[in-house]
């Protein structure tokens, strides 16, 4: 691993890369829409085997998540992040797969019956837990996590390939499959602990998010530099997205500088490179549904106040590590900053417009 | 000598004639563990998997085991032997391959399921034996590869993760599973068509061979395999077993000319 000394910090990038793509998803600012997803299916996974595919997916927390309940199917590294530690190949099913409907019954035979899936088919699928949660009335809680391949420093799919089929780009460590190397034996799919590399039964080889690189090299509409379309299609923008190693981006920043991006399970220690800003609980309501605004914010179902946090810290810990309470310290001290009337860099970075949330163009050569 | 001395002479001569056709074969087959790989004239009988002529030819069984490689569950294999038949014209190699399988997987339409498969392995040229697991970069091995979801490959290696697709393939494969056994043959030509390929030679020669299978329904793949060690291809020469008879007819008549004359000298002598 290399190392790119910075004002504060230094930035590891792996070895023989020579800078670092990286995304920030801000959870706060997430509405669900799925826009993401639709934006990636229709670019890249809408036919010839990629149908059950979601390279980007987006899914409620706390809930089982896609394919069902992956955070428990192992994968990543050892705790030295030395030796990979294999994981399972999801179930298919698992992943959600179309329903089978009574068309025969009704187009056929002459059934009364409203159209409607057969016994037991609808009991999965992609978003099947949507916006369920966790928590007790009134203050129950759930935010949803969007998902795509986070482009490790230390991808346990490269590792488990034994063709070397996957690899990172040198340019911008983008890890790809190469479609001509890949035979499909599936060790990527069972090795990545997020599950973003699967399995095409058509091609019979492993397929994953590319980071829409031809879209970061000017290939796309236009022939224009642009974002991956999941992150410029978004309503509410939520991401972020240039060079981990871009010590003037917002993305060093937030990520090196303030440490208030943290990334998902940073214990499979695989080192991602997307990373989120974590979420706090809408505003809480009392049982009558009065809105507070005090803080710490939740209530009991009398109207309460307590102490705990709406979203607990220990569920939040749980996915992003212990890194996790830092972070949300310093937002809220920053926020509160604003509050009084100070000025915040952070806050400004993270309400920052369209045009300085993509950065793709520092390193190319002039 | 008397008449029936002769006729003696004459009947033992056959035998030994007929013994010399016959026996070799059958005697190599029980003292070596290689694979025969006997000349047959045609293919009657020999079309398919399962076709009748197969009974006719030695059986070579051959053990096998994991292969040891550097990946998950290497060691969670399930095929112990396999049972090959090979069979040559002046044309092409035909090799039967045999195992005991329950399962008969021939899908790999999901996530999680695995095709059966079965490989041969042979240097790609040259007669020094390469590293038995994929070759080397310096001593590479042609794989036959076949997968019960309907491919069949040539492919060329040089170690573990390089097996590499020729272009235009001349091998083909059919398959039979019948009462719990794969049976699954391999054809190609004895001259290969292009470069670092196998040349099966038309005079008898050995060649280095191993097999290796892979169980679906066990998620067997890649370095998870059932495999043998190398073993000898004993590739028999083309003549028809009638020159040989033959030339065996005209050793005998020389021995037995040389007795006869040699008699006829001592009679003369004796007069």
């Amino acid at each position: 691993m290399s190392s790119h000394s910075s004002r504060n910090e230094t930035v590891d990038l792996a070895d023989g890369v020579d800078h670092q793509v990286a995304m920030v998803m801000d959870l706060n600012k997430c509405i669900g829409c799925q826009t993401c997803t639709i934006a990636c299916k229709t670019n890249w996974t809408d036919s010839g085997g990629r149908e059950y595919m979601y390279w980007n997916n987006v899914e409620t927390k706390p809930g089982a998540g896609y394919p069902k309940d992956w955070e428990e199917l192992g994968g990543g590294w050892d705790d030295e992040g030395e030796e990979r530690t294999p994981g399972e190949l999801p179930e298919q099913d698992d992943y959600g797969a179309p329903w089978d409907f009574n068309h025969e019954q009704i187009m056929y035979e002459g059934s009364d019956e409203p159209l409607r899936p057969m016994d037991d088919a609808a009991d999965w699928a992609p978003n099947w837990d949507e916006d369920e949660g966790a928590g007790e009335y009134p203050n129950s809680y759930y935010f949803y996590l969007p998902r795509i391949c986070n482009h490790c420093t230390h991808p346990s799919c490269v590792e488990a390939c034994p063709r070397s089929a996957l690899y990172k780009r040198e340019e911008d460590g983008i890890v790809l499959v190469d479609q001509d190397r890949c035979r499909g034996y599936r060790y990527c799919v069972e090795g990545c602990p997020y599950k973003k590399v699967y399995y095409n039964a058509m091609k019979k080889k492993s397929e994953k998010c590319i980071f829409c690189y031809p879209r970061i090299e000017g290939e796309g509409p236009e022939g224009e530099v642009r974002g991956p379309a999941c992150a410029e299609d978004c309503p509410p923008q939520l991401r972020m997205v240039g060079y981990l190693d871009d010590e003037d981006g917002p993305i060093h920043k937030l990520v090196n500088e303030y440490e208030v991006a943290v990334r998902l399970h940073p214990e499979f220690r695989t080192e991602p490179n997307v990373y989120y800003i974590p979420p706090f609980a809408p505003p809480t309501h009392t049982q009558a549904g009065e809105s507070t605004d005090e803080e710490p914010p939740t209530h009991t179902q009398a109207g309460e106040s307590t102490d705990e946090e709406r979203i607990p810290r220990e569920y939040l810990e749980e996915l992003f590590g212990p890194q996790v309470h830092d972070a949300l310290d310093t937002i809220n001290r920053e926020r509160e900053r604003v509050r009084r009337g100070g000025e915040s860099e952070l806050m400004e970075l993270l309400n920052s417009d369209r045009s300085e949330k993509y950065r793709l163009e520092v390193f190319n050569e002039a | 000598m008397k008449r029936n001395e002769l006729l003696l002479v004459g009947v033992l001569a056959t035998l030994i004639a007929g013994a010399a056709v016959l026996l070799p074969p059958i005697a190599e087959a029980q003292t070596e563990s290689g694979v025969p790989v006997e000349y047959v004239d045609n293919t009657n009988g020999l079309e398919t998997p399962t076709g009748s002529g197969w009974e006719e030819i030695q059986t070579a069984t051959l053990p096998l085991s994991s292969a040891g490689a550097d990946v998950p569950s290497a060691n969670d294999v399930t095929v112990e032997q396999i049972q090959v038949k090979a069979v040559r014209t002046n044309s092409q190699i035909r090799i039967r391959m045999s195992w005991t399988d329950p399962t008969r997987d021939m899908s790999e339409s999901s996530v999680r399921e695995f095709d059966d498969n079965v490989a041969i392995q042979l240097p790609a040229d040259g007669e020094e034996e390469p590293p038995i697991a994929m070759g080397s970069p310096e001593n590479p091995v042609n794989i036959w590869y076949w997968s019960g979801s309907g491919n069949s490959e040539e492919l060329l290696a040089g170690g573990p993760g390089t097996t590499t697709p020729v272009n235009e393939s001349t091998l083909r494969t059919e398959q039979a599973y019948e009462n719990g056994r794969w049976h699954v043959m391999f054809t190609r030509p004895l001259d290969p068509r292009g470069d670092a390929r196998t040349t099966i030679p038309r005079e008898a020669t050995d060649l280095n061979i191993a097999f290796a299978v892979w169980n679906g329904s066990n998620m067997e793949v890649a370095g998870q395999k059932s495999a043998s060690q190398w073993h000898r291809l004993a590739v028999s020469s083309g003549p028809p077993p009638y020159e040989r008879f033959l030339w065996v007819v005209a050793g005998v008549m020389i021995v037995v000319t040389t007795l006869l004359t040699i008699e006829g000298i001592r009679r003369t002598g004796g007069e």
